[in-house]
């Protein structure tokens, strides 16, 4: 009995060197501590998570020792080796971190300097733009000038050359160009002579000056009745008339008026008064821009 | 003291095998918690370890970390020398784990500076910029 019992005691104390209830231990809870702050950090959990799962594991290693009774040198061994564990972790998230900064800030700088480089060559470009556009402008307004000095120049030298060929008059009812007695045969309408030359040459100015119109008029010699003349002029006008609008020129442009003997601007006393009464008047009605004609 | 013996002896006197009995369970519980191979293993990864991290970058940014692992494997040393093997094999795995601390607590020092200095570049630039801007 007294035998058995100390064997029970011996085995008892035996057992008990390696399996106490577990004690506290201050390194293992340090570990502890630091692993949970570690895993609660977004940082290390994202940046460090295979180095976070070995501190885990050391850990649980470090805290079964001591679940398990092991002596108290073992488990502040795996304590210690758990928390360095930890730094471990930590430390490597950190440098992610700093890595990730470096590549963010080289990156920004990257853009920054793409940045100035794009705004250099954009304002170099505006600039260039716009000393462009005003050369272009400059040279724009000053053909605009020109061209226009020079239709105006070149209108008025065309008209007055045109209508000096045409021996034009300036009267108060317009420039008058005079077809001449050479056109009519006395007592006819038909037009002879060189009259469609001329004729020609007025067609052409109509042509050329599209914004014309013209009152076209007829008289006559005091040779006949003066009914007679009023009709011959009327069919003299309506003869030229209608050879213009045969060469070309709108017939909306052109009316017809018959004077018969009046107005005459010579004498019908003589045969040179009398043709040169014979003759059909071309009145170029005056326009706005005529400035420079008259 | 071997089986064979204590049987012998177990077998001449009843007393004293009961004796003997709880001597050898004691000595078995002992041993049982105390006995330990020999860490070659371990001193040997705790050798690269070291020497892994000993390098001027280490020691000019994680000095003292650096020089704990080498502490640690100087008394790994002498626990093997005194053929305390189990607290041989622990001081081998601290240093190791030391000597990887060292490297890694270099690095994120370096890390941190390079990130501060590229930070520092990137407002410089901002403040140029800024500057110029207004032209």
């Amino acid at each position: 009995m007294n035998s058995r019992f100390l064997l029970l005691a011996t085995v008892t104390a035996g057992l008990a060197a390696c399996t106490t209830t577990p004690t506290p231990n201050a390194s293992l809870d340090k570990a502890r501590t630091s692993f949970n702050q570690a895993q609660s950090s977004a940082q290390v959990a994202q940046l460090a998570p295979d180095e976070l799962g070995r501190a885990r594991e050391s850990l649980g290693v470090a805290e079964k020792a001591r679940t398990d009774g092991a002596e108290t040198s073992t488990v502040d061994h795996l304590a210690y080796m758990a928390s360095q564990r930890v730094t471990i972790a930590n430390e490597t998230a950190a440098s992610k971190a700093a890595q990730a900064v470096t590549a963010g800030a080289s990156a920004e700088r990257d853009k920054l300097r793409l940045v100035t480089r794009t705004n250099e060559a954009n304002a170099a470009n505006q600039q260039l733009a716009v000393s462009k556009q005003r050369n272009v402008s400059t040279a724009a307004e000053l053909a605009a000038v020109n061209a226009a000095a020079g239709r105006d120049q070149a209108r008025v030298s065309d008209l007055e050359s045109q209508l000096s060929e045409l021996n034009a008059k300036k009267t108060d009812r317009g420039m008058v160009v005079t077809l001449g007695d050479v056109l009519f045969e006395s007592g006819k309408s038909n037009l002879v002579g060189e009259g469609p030359a001329s004729l020609a040459k007025i067609a052409d100015f109509f042509r050329r000056n599209p914004q014309r119109s013209a009152s076209i008029e007829g008289y006559t010699d005091s040779v006949g009745s003066a009914a007679m003349n009023q009709g011959l002029s009327e069919r003299r006008a309506s003869s030229v008339k209608t050879a213009l609008v045969d060469l070309g020129v709108p017939t909306n442009r052109l009316t017809t008026r018959a004077h018969g003997e009046n107005m005459p601007v010579a004498t019908n006393s003589t045969p040179a008064g009398r043709q040169m009464n014979r003759r059909v008047e071309i009145v170029l009605a005056p326009q706005a821009d005529d400035t420079p004609v008259r | 003291m071997n089986t064979s013996e204590r049987q012998a002896l177990l077998s001449r006197c009843p007393r004293r095998k009961l004796a003997l009995t709880v001597a050898s369970t004691a000595v078995l519980m002992l041993s049982g918690c105390a006995s330990a191979p020999v860490p070659t293993e371990k001193m040997a990864v705790a050798e690269a370890s070291v020497k892994h991290a000993t390098t001027s970058a280490t020691s000019d940014n994680a000095p003292a970390e650096l020089q704990l692992a080498i502490d640690k494997l100087a008394a790994a040393r002498q626990a093997m020398t005194a053929k305390n093997y189990e607290r041989a094999a622990q001081l081998a795995q601290q240093a190791d784990v030391d000597a990887q601390v060292a490297e890694l607590h270099a690095q994120s020092a370096r890390s941190r500076k390079a990130a501060q200095e590229s930070q520092e570049a990137a407002r410089v630039l901002r403040e140029e910029i800024s500057r110029e801007t207004p032209r």
